[in-house]
């Protein structure tokens, strides 16, 4: 047991002081060894176990987290943009056989047309000018109307020019091309809606 | 004394130049009864004695419109300008699906008549029983099926009492009145819009609609456009009609158009759906003068 003690010391300690002593003396000089029974306690040895943090836990799951919020960052898209189909040409319109045959106009067709623009805009700023002076005549018409009016009695006159509040909103069916068919039975059936609708 | 005499006689003549038809003597006339009257009055007569002294009896009328249910027939140059601008588009679009597929089987169908036709190239998949030329035939024999009712109903247009004639054009109502003539003559039937005297204590709308409701025989739901008078008939009794309360009469035409209603039950005489065209066969000179004003035809 000393003899263990002395192989175990003269290994440990430096040899500068070669053997001065003896072993008792030996083991007694370092700090190392508080009492010659007690051994094999390094500082390492002899700390109390590491205990587990319980924020450890916590931080694993928040960095976790954070990682998965990185990965949510990187896989977001902008949402696509709702296409318009009316911009969109289709490709029918491309297609190289689906162009006429340009027609060739006689010089008498060209002249026809031609004489035919005119004609149409003569027609047309003749009926525009009927129309306004038929609108201007009427609201002279009534323009003297309420001059007289006034000329009567101003209450009337008054009466006259407050607005109408049941007057608006108006609706008024138009002309058809052909009057309604009396005791017409449509044909039963229902529509299908098949407009596509797109969500962002 | 003649200063505001002639002033008065300034002020009458330009009212009295808003009456129509009367002949330049009939208006000196008036001139010389009314200065001659003022003048012989009060020293200085005020405006409202003025006002009081040529009262106007008030009536309310209605001008009810059936607007037209049916498109007009175009107009010549119309019709050859709907044409070419049809032939232009044709010209300038391209080909369509329908088109295209009855030049193909016209293709095809040229191809086996002259005996080319080799079955095995020809794609057999894309191939319909039903070819785009009976398609179109199927359709036109569908529409042939369905009539329509007719757009103008040739002698039943004439009938100017229903309300249902020339359905392309915008008719105006017109009823007949007893209207007493002076000089002890019976009373004269004279076509008018229907009219009715206003009493004090309600609008001239309120009138016009009460002139609509009460016309005998006939209840029609009208939809009035407005409080203000869209046009104004003045007109002076005959010499022997006249008071001195009342010169004369103005007549304020409120606008309405017809929403329903049934048909008259009375005599047949008695109402006129007219056009525009044939007021002129119906009313006074006068009269038609003012109405053709504010009755529109577009």
């Amino acid at each position: 047991m000393s003899s263990l003690l002395t192989r175990v010391v003269s290994t440990l300690l430096p040899r500068q002081n070669a053997m001065p002593c003896s072993a008792a003396a030996f083991v007694r000089c370092s700090h190392w060894f508080a009492s010659v029974l007690s051994l094999k306690s390094s500082p390492p040895l002899r700390a109390e176990p590491r205990k587990k943090k319980k924020v450890d836990p916590r931080r694993e799951i928040m960095a976790r987290e954070r990682l998965k919020k990185r990965l949510r960052k990187l896989e977001k898209v902008p949402p696509e943009f709702i296409p318009i189909e009316d911009f969109i040409t289709s490709a029918k319109c491309f297609d190289e056989m689906r162009v006429r045959s340009e027609p060739r106009l006689s010089f008498e067709e060209s002249e026809r047309r031609a004489l035919l623009h005119k004609e149409w805009t003569v027609f047309k700023h003749a009926q525009h000018q009927a129309e306004m002076a038929a609108i201007k005549g009427a609201m002279e018409a009534q323009r003297q109307a309420l001059e007289e009016l006034r000329l009567e009695s101003e209450e009337l006159y008054q009466a006259a020019l407050a607005p109408d509040p049941g007057l608006f909103p108006f609706t008024q069916q138009g002309p058809s091309y052909t009057p309604p068919l009396e005791n017409y039975e449509p044909p039963e059936g229902t529509y299908h809606d098949k407009t596509k609708v797109y969500t962002q | 004394m003649a200063t505001p005499c002639v002033r008065q006689v300034v002020r009458s003549m330009w009212h009295f130049r808003h009456i129509n038809g009367k002949s330049a003597a009939l208006v000196q006339g008036i001139l010389h009864f009314s200065s001659s009257r003022q003048c012989n009055g009060a020293v200085k007569p005020k405006k409202d004695e003025l006002k009081a002294a040529s009262q106007w009896k008030l009536y309310g009328a209605v001008c009810l419109q059936r607007l037209p249910l049916v498109s007009q027939d175009p107009h010549p140059v119309e019709e050859k300008f709907a044409d070419l601008l049809h032939q232009l588009e044709v010209e300038r679009s391209f080909l369509s699906d329908h088109e295209v597929r009855l030049l193909e089987d016209a293709e095809r169908l040229s191809r086996k008549q002259e005996g080319e036709f080799d079955s095995d190239d020809e794609d057999l998949a894309n191939q319909e029983i039903i070819t785009a030329q009976d398609e179109e035939d199927a359709w036109e024999q569908k529409l042939k099926r369905f009539q329509p009712a007719l757009r103008a109903r040739g002698a039943a247009d004439e009938e100017h009492s229903s309300v249902g004639r020339c359905l392309a054009e915008s008719l105006v109502l017109l009823v007949q009145r007893g209207v007493e003539v002076g000089g002890g003559a019976e009373r004269e039937r004279v076509w008018m819009l229907p009219q009715l005297p206003w009493s004090p204590g309600e609008t001239l709308r309120e009138t016009a609609e009460k002139a609509l409701a009460t016309l005998p025989g006939t209840d029609l739901q009208a939809r009035f456009l407005g409080n203000s008078p869209c046009g104004v008939y003045k007109y002076k009794f005959p010499t022997s009609l006249r008071s001195e309360s009342c010169v004369g009469a103005k007549v304020f035409f409120f606008k309405a158009l017809l929403s329903g209603g049934t048909r008259p039950t009375s005599e047949p005489g008695a109402f006129a759906w007219v056009r525009k065209s044939e007021l002129k066969d119906y009313l006074k000179p006068d009269y038609l003068k003012q109405a053709e004003r504010f009755v529109l035809e577009l």
